[in-house]
């Protein structure tokens, strides 16, 4: 070897074996400079501090055997090329170790300094190569989003230019309209939101490649949201004569999860059903608890539509996988939809899949945690093994001064969050995340344990603090309100049971508040008054 | 009774004749700007009730509007509403943050966005009524 400052790290156990591979290298190279240790963790340890030019590594150490060796090597040093000393016996997990990542390997016994050099020599020409054409990669990655971004954008703007005008001529504006001309602009519309829509799909997408969409998420009541996309959905339905119909368990969960994502997910499912279900059809958007999977909520939708081919089923969720017969062919979109469907879905840590028997339907399905204040709430009602003996609920309501709200509302509204959590006493009250769908007026709650008398001085603290903050003072209103949190019955429960009992009376308390329509026990809240 | 008046500032023209014409047929007077020296030249000359603003403008863009705006004692009050081909994402919370009233993306809701410029000069009229 003739490049200078050549470090080896050698990981091998034999002390023979180690002698004779040095001997080897420096028969080779006369300057190369070779560390030697006989444990994994050592030779972990020693690529954390620095990165040699080569590994030189046995398979088998005191702490560590077989494939679980090289993995772990490569996980902490992904970039150096990575040489295998392999036994006889062990020759074929060496083979499999090239697959996986390893630049060559050596047979202890044959090996000479020629091979030794040589076979240095290429592992570290080969990572080389291979780390420039990942950095090539994501270059072109890179390039590709930002042109696509910036196709989406440049394309926006005539588009707009024929929505405008367009409208202006459907509104009347440029003389009278007769009905034909209005139903022509009515068909130049429907395009144009179906452009905005493609080029929509488009940015998310890219965004999704690139790992920059964003969740917010939130307690949320997963019936509500159910209600609203199908609402939104029941005229495309209707115009095409399809039956759209919701069937919620009894106990609906609430989720935690981003309801404007969630929401688009829903739409883009719905849409999806209509479309490929012929007239007089129906689909079924269902949202229930399973009991297998206690931690997540299921939500289907199910069509009468002609179901998707064994052959489509692992595809359809790919970018760009489009149906090749599909009814509406001249109209499919990018096939971006399901894409975006999958990653928010994933980002939320659910799973989607689709079930579907050719001719008789598709059902697409997806999972998404459910708001579990019970995790939440047992450390801090908890002491010393017993559940503590008050709580009350305290409620801060943000209303905003003008509608729609100046300035970043959003914002003020998170840094109240944050300066509410300050007010309290970590170890026995909480701060609830985030509740209901988004609107203007933001409400947060405080599950304090303390009695309706002594929860007086922690309003007044809270009041305090959040008045002295200028942007809400300057934007918003600002109510504190509470409410003692009551439970049946504590005599002979189990503190896992009192605790749950208290979630889900803190929960029903809260969304009963916010004006959610289903209650977390089922109860419907329209005939609790 | 006097008519709003509305700056519309956008350097396409075509968007700003569609969006005049959309405002004068709901009552409102516009007056125009194509890049945003001359946005923050017809405000001051103008004082408009309400501006409609584009980000990405010659001669300074949307973001350094807002800050002139903000930063000018007898401007700073002028609700603006953003009305841009740009993405939400980003955009839209770094907006608000910068003074502005709301957040559209190009093509815009005609009917939301109308609802929008309706109650911000209520507001206005609502806070100028003590003085």
């Amino acid at each position: 070897m003739s490049d200078h400052n050549k470090h080896v790290l050698l990981i091998e156990d034999n002390p023979g074996d180690a002698d004779l591979v040095r001997l080897r290298l420096v028969e080779g190279d006369s300057a190369v400079n070779v560390s030697c240790v006989n444990r994994l963790s050592d030779g972990l340890a020693s690529l954390a501090e620095s990165l040699p030019s080569v590994v030189l590594l046995d398979l088998n150490l005191p702490d560590s055997r077989g494939a679980e060796t090289f993995r772990k090597v490569l996980e902490r040093a992904p970039n150096v090329p990575v040489v295998i000393l392999s036994g006889q016996d062990d020759e074929a997990l060496a083979i499999k170790a090239v697959h996986q990542g390893v630049q060559d390997y050596l047979v202890k016994g044959d090996i000479t300094s020629k091979h030794l050099e040589r076979a240095m020599r290429y592992a570290v020409e080969r990572q080389a190569l291979l780390h420039s054409l990942e950095i090539s990669r994501k270059q072109q990655l890179e390039f590709k989003n930002q042109f696509l971004s910036h196709v989406s954008h440049e394309l926006r703007t005539p588009l707009t230019c024929i929505h405008q005008f367009v409208t202006l001529i459907a509104d009347g504006l440029a003389g009278p309209v007769s009905p034909d001309q209005r139903d022509h602009l009515s068909t130049i519309l429907k395009s144009v939101n179906q452009l905005h829509a493609m080029i929509r799909d488009l940015l998310e997408a890219t965004r999704a490649e690139a790992g920059k969409i964003r969740v917010e998420r939130r307690c949320i009541s997963l019936g509500d949201l159910t209600r609203l996309a199908v609402a939104m959905m029941q005229a495309m339905a209707e115009e095409k004569r399809i039956g759209l119909e919701i069937g919620l368990d009894s106990r609906i969960p609430f989720v935690y999860a981003d309801p404007d994502r969630i929401l688009e997910v829903l739409l883009n499912l719905i849409d999806n059903a209509i479309k490929f279900t012929p007239p007089e059809g129906s689909v079924i958007v269902k949202a229930s608890l399973v009991e297998a999977d206690p931690a997540f909520a299921y939500i289907s939708v199910a069509d009468t539509g002609r179901g998707i081919g064994p052959e489509a089923v692992p595809l359809i969720f790919e970018r760009l996988y489009q149906d090749p017969d599909a009814v509406d062919n001249n109209r499919s979109g990018l096939g971006l939809g399901l894409y975006i469907a999958k990653e928010i879905v994933n980002l939320h840590g659910g799973r989607i899949w689709v079930a579907s028997q050719p001719g008789h339907g598709a059902n697409f399905s997806f999972t998404l945690p459910l708001y579990c204040l019970s995790n939440l709430l047992a450390p801090v009602i908890v002491h010393q093994g017993k559940l503590r003996a008050d709580f009350v609920l305290v409620r801060v309501d943000l209303t905003p001064l003008a509608k729609p709200p100046r300035g970043n509302w959003r914002e003020t509204c998170q840094r109240s969050l944050e300066i509410l959590q300050r007010c309290v006493y970590v170890d026995k009250d909480l701060v609830l995340p985030a509740m209901g769908t988004s609107g203007p007026a933001e409400t947060f709650f405080v599950v304090a344990s303390t009695d309706m008398d002594r929860v007086n001085i922690m309003m007044a603290r809270i009041r305090e603090q959040l008045e002295a903050y200028p942007e809400l003072r300057a934007s918003g209103t600002l109510r504190v309100t509470a409410e003692p949190v009551q439970f049946p019955s504590r005599e002979g429960q189990a503190v896992e049971k009192l605790v749950e009992g208290v979630a889900d009376q803190v929960t029903e308390m809260a969304m009963l508040t916010l004006g959610c329509k289903q209650s977390f026990t089922g109860k419907d809240t329209n005939n609790a008054n | 009774m006097q008519k709003a008046k509305i700056l519309i500032v956008d350097d396409d023209p075509d968007l700003r004749r569609a969006l005049k014409l959309r405002l004068r047929a709901n009552h409102y007077d516009t007056v125009h700007a194509a890049d945003g020296y001359s946005a923050m030249a017809m405000a001051q000359k103008e004082h408009p009730n309400l501006i409609i603003l584009d980000l990405g403008l010659p001669a300074g863009d949307g973001f350094v509007v807002l800050e002139r705006l903000q930063n000018s004692d007898a401007l700073s009050s002028i609700p603006v509403i953003v009305l841009t081909a740009r993405d939400p994402q980003g955009n839209e919370q770094r907006t608000l943050a910068a003074g502005a009233t709301a957040f559209f993306q190009k093509p815009a809701d005609n009917s939301e966005l109308l609802e929008v410029i309706r109650a911000s000069l209520e507001h206005q009229q609502f806070q100028a009524a003590p003085s």
